[in-house]
């Protein structure tokens, strides 16, 4: 009749992951200050180069890649390991992350030898931090739309346009920056490539945009004639919109799409205590099914990957839902807090973390692709389109 | 729409091979009706029969076809992808767990009796008492298993449905689920056994999960089917964005129950997979809503006829989410764990699929 439904064969992570898991386990404790009262509710998701550098020591930076720039010659699935145990406690990764997940494998897969020897090893000690610099201020969910130029002079690119919504390009040393090298915005996505650009060279400035809780990730990147050596192309000029659309496989199902708040989860168990009443148990525990369900589609995709095959829709499907749960966790865990509560007083550092958590919660489904873009891919995969 | 694409093994495969083949072919519309009106499909179950089906997971010695748990859970999805009309998730699990006892299993379907709160029934001495309701095929099946507190720990009896007093009462799948009144029956065989009532309700919603799977699944398909197919403003629906995004989303709800169907049975098979499947249950029943509403509204008034098969999987659906404990008898348990294990044992429980000390 119609095409096989999507399947998510069970996967288990190989035992020597484990054994890595429990090493993490220890360092974290050991590494991660205690902290108490409301305060902890404020720690995560936060970048502390001083984290990053500890961490790069231990070798769990980079932790895929070849030894001769640094790596650990070690499989996604270790990564996949140290990236849930850095999420789940809420440890400060934040400097190093794009690096680590991103930019590092793009220069490993599409950069020069020049590159990679310089850059690479930087990345692995916990030292070099990266940016992204896709949207533009009329290019969004549309990224083969973008207007940023490269045009060719002597001796380089001199790139002139707008980035924004660039998260961390304030605190990072380079940028990965799609833009245009030939054609017209008409030629859609022919005519794209990539630039490693330092944002230390001239002709850069970069604005803060404050979001909603009042933080500083966001920045506007305006480049005007700003000249990126030659060196800095990612691969072939032209090559582009293959190079972005290629990473996005890993980077949709990972444990980022589902516990990037989990702290909020702990701190309920811990605040309905050890002999919850019966609603408080049934939604702790319908919460943590759906997070451990979640967390075996994941497993299944990174299984898939692993295997070499291209699970498009599977990880489409994951962080879809995976946005979703953690949209829905500090909003659950507010309601149960305080109709358990005798008075709402008594909770306030956390439904103070629940407000926060509430307030960080709408750009899991906008960034990394949209909920609509997702469930395009999903219907493309259900061959509706 | 074609059957499970990655099984875990050949033998595997061999099962989920030949239960979609017969299944596709014998377990028909016409069928799925004649049983709703009251007619055992007596020439589909022997063929079931026939097959080794519901002795997948009986070893060969005792005369089963010497699988494993995870096999015959394959073959309940495939089961649930059909709405097969047949108790093959009680034959199934009754005839395995009498194995497991060192009895031979009765020939013949079985209805499985798990003791519990809304089942109060004891065996002793040969002899059972107490009161069963909802009882999925009782009246059809030839033999009831029940797994009950004994004089001494947990025993399995096997009951002649003769024995018993029946009242017929139909679920709202359209099968039997009747009410079972034991009265001092004597058994055909009992005896003890290391599964206990609450071990046996897990498996048995073991069981429901993957067939909600199954017919999540086949929901799915229904409805994709139908867009592609149903003609609307001079195009198919299917190319409506709205409609797209309505069945991607439906699409997201089903292969959240198969990932976590397809691990419980997984863990089942190579553990006791109680953490698993307390959270599998859960997310099955709590998806099985938004998977019904979401095909049905994409279907439309067509899909809401008796006509249309999509209800025979959605009322199972809705009826199998309440089986062997619903989501909220599930989530309670996974939760009223968790909580007692304390704060700094949610994530190692949730990585070990097992509650951390």
């Amino acid at each position: 009749m119609t095409a096989p439904a999507l399947e998510f064969p069970p996967f288990r992570l190989p035992p020597d992951t484990e054994a890595l898991r429990t090493e993490i386990r220890a360092f974290l404790k050991q590494t991660l200050p205690t902290i108490t009262g409301g305060d902890r509710f404020k720690s995560w998701n936060s970048r502390s180069p001083e984290f990053s550098k500890k961490l790069g020591a231990k070798g769990w930076i980079g932790i895929t890649w070849p030894r001769q720039y640094g790596g650990g010659e070690k499989s996604f699935l270790h990564r996949y390991v140290v990236t849930e145990e850095l999420l789940a406690n809420n440890a400060p990764a934040g400097s190093h992350w794009v690096a680590d997940r991103q930019s590092g494998p793009g220069i490993l897969r599409f950069g020069s030898e020049e590159m990679k020897r310089s850059i690479l090893p930087r990345i692995v000690k916990g030292e070099c931090y990266f940016a992204i610099g896709m949207s533009e201020p009329d290019s969004g969910s549309d990224l083969a739309s973008v207007r940023t130029r490269a045009d060719k002079v002597d001796g380089g690119w001199l790139v002139n346009g707008t980035k924004i919504w660039t998260s961390g390009a304030h605190r990072s040393h380079y940028a990965i920056t799609l833009l245009r090298t030939s054609g017209t915005r008409e030629d859609k996505h022919r005519g794209l490539s990539q630039l490693v650009i330092d944002l230390s060279l001239p002709g850069i400035t970069i604005r803060p945009i404050i979001n909603l809780n009042g933080k500083h990730d966001w920045n506007e990147v305006v480049f005007r004639d700003c000249l990126v050596p030659d060196s800095m192309m990612l691969g072939n000029e032209g090559d582009g919109w293959m190079q972005v659309t290629s990473e996005l496989a890993h980077e949709r199902s990972g444990p980022e799409r589902f516990l990037t708040n989990v702290h909020v989860l702990k701190e309920l168990v811990k605040l309905v205590g050890r002999q919850p009443g019966r609603h408080a148990q049934e939604v702790v525990g319908k919460l943590a099914a759906r997070l451990w369900s979640l967390r075996q589609m994941s497993l299944s995709v990174a299984g898939m990957l692993e295997n070499g095959k291209s699970p498009v829709t599977e990880g489409a499907v994951t962080k879809d839902l995976g946005t979703h749960f953690q949209q829905d966790l500090p909003e659950v865990a507010r309601v149960l807090a305080e109709s358990d509560a005798a008075d709402a007083d008594d909770i306030a550092d956390f439904l103070d973390m629940c407000q926060m958590a509430t307030l960080a919660a709408p750009a899991y489904s906008i960034q990394g692709g949209t909920t609509q873009i997702l469930r395009g891919i999903i219907a493309r995969g259900l061959g509706l389109r | 729409m074609t059957t499970e694409q990655t099984p875990e093994n050949e033998t595997r495969q061999m099962f989920v091979e030949t239960a979609a083949r017969l299944f596709a072919a014998e377990a028909t519309r016409e069928v799925i009706n004649e049983l709703e009106k009251g007619t055992w499909p007596a020439g589909l179950w022997r063929q079931v029969e026939d097959a080794g089906l519901p002795w997948a997971a009986v070893p060969e010695s005792a005369g089963g076809a010497g699988g494993t748990i995870g096999d015959l859970m394959a073959v309940l999805r495939e089961a649930g992808r059909h709405a097969v009309p047949l108790p093959l998730a009680e034959t199934g699990l009754g005839a395995m767990l009498v194995a497991q006892a060192g009895l031979t299993p009765p020939a013949g379907p079985l209805a499985l009796v798990i003791a519990g709160a809304g089942s109060p029934v004891r065996i002793a001495g040969g002899k059972l008492a107490g009161r069963a309701q909802r009882v999925a095929f009782a009246s059809v099946a030839d033999s009831i298993v029940v797994v009950a507190p004994g004089a001494a720990g947990t025993e399995v009896a096997v009951v002649p449905r003769a024995a018993v007093k029946i009242e017929a009462q139909q679920g709202q799948t359209g099968e039997p689920y009747d009410t079972v009144t034991f009265d001092g029956a004597a058994a055909a065989a009992s005896a003890a056994t290391s599964v206990t009532p609450e071990r046996a309700l897990e498996l048995a919603a073991l069981a429901r999960v993957n067939q909600m799977s199954g017919a999540a699944d086949r929901v799915l398909a229904l409805a994709t089917q139908y867009a592609k197919e149903r003609v609307q403003f001079g195009r198919a629906i299917s190319t409506f964005q709205a409609i797209q995004h309505m069945l991607a989303e439906l699409a997201t709800y089903v292969a959240v129950v198969g990932a976590a169907a397809r691990t419980a049975a997984r863990d089942a098979e190579e553990g006791d997979g109680a953490f698993a499947i307390m959270a599998a249950k859960t997310q099955a029943g709590e998806a099985a809503h938004k998977i019904c509403a979401i095909a049905h509204q994409s279907m439309g008034a067509m899909g809401f006829t008796y006509e249309h098969v999509l209800h025979h999987y959605t009322r199972r659906l809705w009826v199998w989410r309440r089986d062997y404990g619903s989501e909220t008898y599930w989530g309670a348990k996974l939760g009223r764990a968790l909580a007692e294990a304390g704060a700094d044992a949610f994530w190692p429980s949730l990585t070990a699929s097992s509650i951390a000390a």
